[in-house]
């Protein structure tokens, strides 16, 4: 037998790692090919106005200008950009690579300019004189829906994108069998992903061949490859995209944008390569945002605490047009919004609405973050109002361990689960007794100390192609070379997440070959000819068996010719260890270097037996998973300036099996940064013309190192049913579940004050106005 | 990120800057650490035609002991300042508010000199510079001379220094331990929603306060001063003076603060800066 | 953004109101303006180098007098724009008698955008109220007695 743990279940440091520390690896921005020229692109500083003229004259009479390009020269030409969300009645905007009659947000690209360097391509946009009518703006997406709001498309008639309503169990009953109701206004801010990398691209297309070829930094070269072509006129097979390193994406780059489309297209059409690399303030205008959800939340509950029912109606700013999946991702918080809790009727409206303003789409956790922050907010709401502990009555709702797997009322099968286990070693690695000790005593001494809890449970591994807009499945491939080396080609597209070092601990475990030996290959479509790319945590989780799928069908077939090799029948030989031997003479055995060398010289192969060793495989998984966990936090907030100090905070992840703790507790750890910036100060602000004050790391606040408490980490473990790994996936269970744990804990300690809720971000100003509004002296 | 087209010079004395200053006029800015600078140029905001970078001019970045005061070079950075022991020693608190700026990367290369010709609102060595009364050494065709901290910034972003003179170098008094550093930083850029620097001097029963981040220009908060003035710095005592911070200034208002906060924090960080400093000394 | 700004001049009304309106006058006053061209009845191009403290940048724009009311009032509209962004301003002048002098009231509605929304909006403030100073400080100099000798 083979040992599947002596690589699988270890800390192993990250075989991508010294390339990336030494600055030797390769981004988009790090290629050069011969005659590249460069792209910049003009944008609209209106929120919205109709272009009434634009002149290039100035621009492409600048030396080292090649062209000059509005949306009157390619619109006609690249097709729009696509939205792969079904939502019924969907009323969209026809969004084009460059603005047409009207630029609809600041960032809306007007023209672009091909030049000889990137400094004269910077200079000549800016000689492009655009004559533009300023005209009315919609920032709040209430506003938007309200009577006599400006249109963000008056060919639309309406800012109603959408109205997508989910619904189950008997509403009216649980309502009518309340003895309490409890309701809120939550207020979910806009967030801008900011990843490390912007984006960017090089195109460049061989006329020999017609082929083009777009390196891109996204997460989705498969995607991109299937949606450019309707874009632009190159077919399928004969394009190649390619994500080189990739510096981070949280979904801001599970994409297809115009930039990419249009820089294809011009490389086809200037006939030389062309590259173009966003600016950080570009990322911030121009790259999808994330969250932005307004919505008006009723629970019913029974004196003890049990829930009964939720009724919401939420308002959910999709920006001016559709990205990829931008209508999809409120429907998302619908779906989750019961959480862990047996909860028997829901019903949740979502409006999606259009303002003046940049478009949103998945952002790490995309619609979970906000129905877990919902809930869980809710639950201590309730806890509040009945003078329950929140512990307790999360443990009065959770399924019990043999429920599993649980139907919930929104139709989803949670595989396996055990709450109950993960709040419990999330209070012991708290030591929670003293911690109550803790806030017990400097509440008595007069200080303002709290402490949340969440629980939590998403959806990963996305997912049944049955549930996604284009197939849910994997593809993967797995090559023993001629040397024995072990060459796996993933669909996957890592950007980050470590698969290169996962899928090697998965393989060299399985075929017992070294560790080293085993090299990981993605994000080439000329390599990893399918796949369905990195999003939703589902790298591991589909990508993983997509591979293990590989590596049993080589066996079998290494089998077949060990036991030709060794002069035994396939049913007396047994592979162990990276060998096939025979099983009554364990000293008569081959390995893989040698059956690899017999498979591809193919001069002594049984009979009917198709030369080399590689397999390739499409995983279809059956269901989502359904990851789980509690996060606890401990805060003091300053009385005097609102500060918040994140005094403990306590993690337990339960992520199935994991493959290596290490990257487990990276994404954990990467994740709660991201949610204490969404906690405590992130917001993308837009002012009431639309303009974008959030344009620059000078405005938009990142959580820093000296923000990043000590984290205490735990896990256990529920292995999921559904796969072959037993994984659940763990990109995104940081943002998930740390936001409300620190909303719930700031919260706890304001307490006393009489304050029931603010809204996100807790920034020391709000929460300063909120203490002085309580303590009866004006603010200010 | 592509600023405009500049030319650029770097001058080795500060007689060969300051010729090429009066040379350029208003079109040349002076490169210092660039942390400020150089983001303005690449968003295109600032375009100067010439850059005149310092750098190389030997010995701007000293930090010494002349005449009883400590001698800054310009070009000293945030980290030198930081890691002195000579201001450790003899001026502690410059050490204190050069900790708090922004983090490693900014103080390996931001400048004490270009911080305070920059005047950004939110810049932490002008509170420290004005509670310690420095006098700022001016360089120009026209000799030099000294200009004191409390008449070196005019309005946001605007000193005293003409453009063809150059900041060279800033002393200060020697100073006891009595003196603190407290801010609340902007979390975006880290610079100061509202900093103050406080100085105590136990036996002549004064303090110092300096101010920024709060109104458009750094400001000595007399108010405080003058009700602290000879009287003894209990808790009660101070935290009533400390109510006067933002006396008479009108505060600054932006998505990350609004005025009524900013007024509130300097009284809430004036009254924290003279305790702490209190109980250093 | 708003302003609401008072400043007092040393000349009657008809004297401020017509200096005011004057398109080489105000060339001389505006601060960084290099060029005021007149192109209509009560319309004037304008290219400026509108500086603040190291930021710099090259406008060009459109002014308008409208809704006049010599000598009480009027209101002025600017549509500049560069490559940090545009600046859209309507200011409604009121000029008062106040002793021998002039008072003039001016109510602004300030609107920004691209780079300089984004990143100078917590300058702008200070800069429209310095650009304002530095003008009626001008404007009071050419309007001075003295400034008739030179």
């Amino acid at each position: 037998m083979v040992n599947p743990t002596k690589h699988v279940g270890q800390p192993m440091k990250r075989v991508e790692d010294p390339r990336l520390i030494k600055g030797i690896a390769t981004y988009v921005d790090d290629l050069r090919l011969p005659g590249m020229l460069h792209a910049a692109f003009l944008r609209s500083p209106h929120a919205h106005a109709r272009i009434r003229r634009i002149e290039t004259g100035a621009a492409k009479a600048m030396p080292g200008v090649v062209g000059v390009f509005t949306g009157a020269d390619v619109n006609d030409q690249c097709g729009v950009v696509p939205c792969a969300a079904a939502i019924p009645d969907l009323k969209a905007p026809k969004h084009t690579v460059l603005a047409g009659e009207r630029a609809y947000f600041a960032g809306h690209p007007v023209a672009v300019v091909v030049a000889q360097n990137a400094y004269v391509a910077r200079d000549a946009a800016d000689a492009i004189d655009v004559d533009y009518e300023p005209l009315p703006v919609v920032t709040d997406p209430e506003r938007a829906i309200a009577g006599g709001s400006p249109l963000t498309h008056p060919e639309l008639g309406t800012n109603v994108a959408y109205v997508h309503s989910v619904s189950s169990g008997d509403i009216d009953e649980a309502f009518r069998g309340a003895d309490r109701v409890v309701r809120q206004r939550m207020v979910h801010q806009r967030l801008t992903p900011m990843p490390i990398e912007p984006r960017g691209c090089v195109a460049s297309y061989h006329p020999g061949d017609q082929t083009l070829t777009l390196w891109s930094s996204t997460q989705v070269p498969h995607l991109v490859r299937t949606l450019l072509p309707g874009m632009i006129s190159v077919p399928e097979n004969k394009l190649r995209v390619v994500a080189p390193e990739v510096g981070g994406g949280f979904g801001a780059k599970l994409n297809v944008y115009a930039e990419e489309a249009l820089c294809a297209h011009l490389a086809m059409r200037l006939g030389a390569p062309v590259k173009w690399i966003e600016s950080r303030r570009e990322n911030a205008a121009a790259t999808i945002h994330g969250r932005d959800q307004i919505g008006e939340y009723e629970v019913a509950v029974t004196r003890d605490g049990r829930v009964l029912g939720i009724k919401a109606r939420s308002v959910a700013d999709l920006g001016s047009y559709l990205q990829l999946l931008t209508p999809a991702i409120p429907t998302l918080t619908g779906l989750v919004l019961t959480g862990c809790y047996k909860i028997p009727a829901i019903t949740m409206e979502i409006v999606g609405v259009y303002t003046n303003k940049m478009a949103t789409d998945a952002y790490r956790g995309a619609g979970r973050p906000e129905a877990t922050y919902l809930i869980e907010r809710l639950m201590n709401l309730i806890a509040d109002d009945l003078k329950l502990d929140p512990i307790e009555i999360r443990l009065k709702n959770f399924p019990q361990p043999d429920e599993f797997p649980f139907h919930t009322a929104t139709d989803l099968q949670y595989d396996s689960g055990n709450y109950q286990a993960a709040l419990k070693e999330a209070q012991r690695l708290a030591d929670w007794p003293a911690l109550v000790r803790q806030r017990d005593d400097a509440r008595a001494a007069g200080r303002l100390f709290g402490i949340g809890v969440s629980t939590y449970v998403e959806i990963c591994g996305m997912g049944p192609s049955k549930a996604m807009p284009a197939g849910g499945w994997e593809w993967g491939c797995v090559r023993i070379e001629i040397s024995g080396k072990v060459t796996v080609i993933t669909g996957v597209s890592p950007h980050g997440q470590g698969e290169e070092t996962s899928f090697a601990q998965i393989v060299a475990d399985r075929l017992g070959v070294p560790i080293g030996d085993v090299v990981v290959l993605h994000g080439d479509t000329n390599i990893a000819h399918y796949g369905r790319d990195t999003y939703g945590s589902r790298g591991l989780v589909v990508g993983g068996p997509a591979i293990v799928m590989c590596i049993d069908k080589i066996i079998a077939k290494a089998s077949a010719l060990a036991a030709h090799l060794l002069s035994v029948s396939v049913d007396d030989v047994e592979f162990r260890d990276g060998r096939f031997v025979e099983k009554k003479k364990p000293d008569n055995s081959v390995d893989w270097a040698r059956l690899a060398g017999e498979a591809y010289i193919a001069k002594n192969l049984p009979p009917a037996f198709e030369p080399g060793l590689e397999a390739s495989s499409f995983y279809e998984p059956e269901n989502f998973t359904y990851p789980f966990g509690t996060h606890i936090v401990a805060v003091e907030v300053d009385r005097e300036t609102g500060d918040v100090k994140i005094v403990k905070y306590v993690a337990v992840d339960d992520c199935g099996v994991q493959i290596n703790p290490l990257l487990v507790e990276g994404q954990v750890q990467g994740g709660i940064a991201h949610s204490i910036g969404q906690a405590l100060f992130e917001r993308t602000v837009y002012d009431e013309n639309g303009q974008l004050l959030t344009g620059e790391f000078m405005d938009y606040p990142l959580a820093r190192a000296h923000d990043i408490p000590d984290y205490v980490m735990g896990s256990t473990v529920t292995p999921s049913p559904g796969n072959p790994l037993g994984a659940k996936g763990v990109g995104e269970a940081g943002t998930i579940g740390a936001t409300p744990a620190i909303a719930n804990a700031v919260m706890d300690a304001l307490g006393p004050l009489g304050i029931r809720h603010l809204e996100l971000p807790l920034t020391p100003e709000r929460i300063w106005r909120a203490i002085g509004q309580h303590a009866g002296v004006a603010a200010g | 990120m592509i600023p405009a087209t500049f030319s650029y010079a770097r001058p080795t004395t500060i007689d060969e800057a300051i010729a090429l200053l009066t040379k350029h006029g208003s079109g040349a800015k002076v490169l210092a650490g660039g942390h400020s600078l150089l983001p303005a140029m690449k968003l295109r905001l600032a375009q100067p035609e010439v850059l005149i970078d310092i750098g190389r001019i030997a010995g701007l970045n000293t930090i010494a002991e002349r005449d009883g005061r400590v001698v800054i070079g310009t070009m000293a950075t945030h980290a030198e300042i930081e890691s002195s022991a000579l201001v450790a020693r003899a001026c502690p608190l410059l050490g204190q508010v050069a900790a708090r700026i922004g983090d490693a990367q900014v103080r390996n290369r931001g400048t004490i000199g270009g911080s305070l010709v920059h005047a950004d609102p939110g810049a932490d060595f002008p509170a420290a510079i004005l509670a310690l009364d420095a006098e700022l050494r001016l360089a120009s065709p026209r000799g030099s001379r000294s200009v004191k901290a409390a008449a070196f910034f005019e309005a946001m972003m605007q000193t005293v220094v003409q453009p063809d003179e150059l900041l060279f170098e800033i002393t200060v008094p020697k100073t006891a331990t009595s003196a603190a550093y407290v801010k609340s930083e902007q979390k975006a850029s880290g610079f100061a929603i509202c900093g103050v620097a406080a100085i105590v001097d136990a036996q002549a029963k004064t303090v110092a306060v300096g101010v920024t981040g709060v109104a458009s220009k750094p400001y000595r908060a007399t108010a405080v001063e003058a009700a602290l003035r000879g009287r003894a710095l209990t808790p009660d005592a101070v935290a009533a003076a400390a109510a006067l911070a933002a006396n008479g200034v009108e505060p600054l208002g932006d998505i990350h603060a609004s005025p009524e906060y900013r007024a509130h924090l300097a009284a809430v960080n004036t009254k924290r800066a003279i305790l702490k400093a209190v109980a250093q000394g | 953004m708003h302003l609401h700004l008072i400043y007092q001049l040393p000349a009657p009304r008809e004297r401020v109101f017509a200096a005011m309106t004057d398109p080489a006058v105000l060339q001389r006053c505006i601060p960084g303006c290099e060029q005021m061209i007149k192109d209509g009845e009560d319309s004037y191009e304008a290219h400026l180098q509108v500086g603040f403290a190291g930021l710099k940048g090259k406008y060009r724009g459109r002014a308008r007098v409208e809704d006049r009311r010599p000598p009480e009032s009027y209101t002025l509209t600017v549509d500049g724009k560069g490559a940090p962004g545009f600046v859209r301003a309507t200011s409604r002048m009121c000029l008062g008698e106040k002793g021998e002098g002039t008072e003039v009231i001016c109510d602004a509605d300030v609107q920004i955008g691209g780079v300089i929304a984004a990143v100078g909006s917590r300058l702008l403030d200070a800069a429209a109220r310095k650009m304002a100073d530095d003008f009626f400080r001008a404007l009071s100099r050419e309007l001075t007695p003295m400034s008739a000798a030179q």
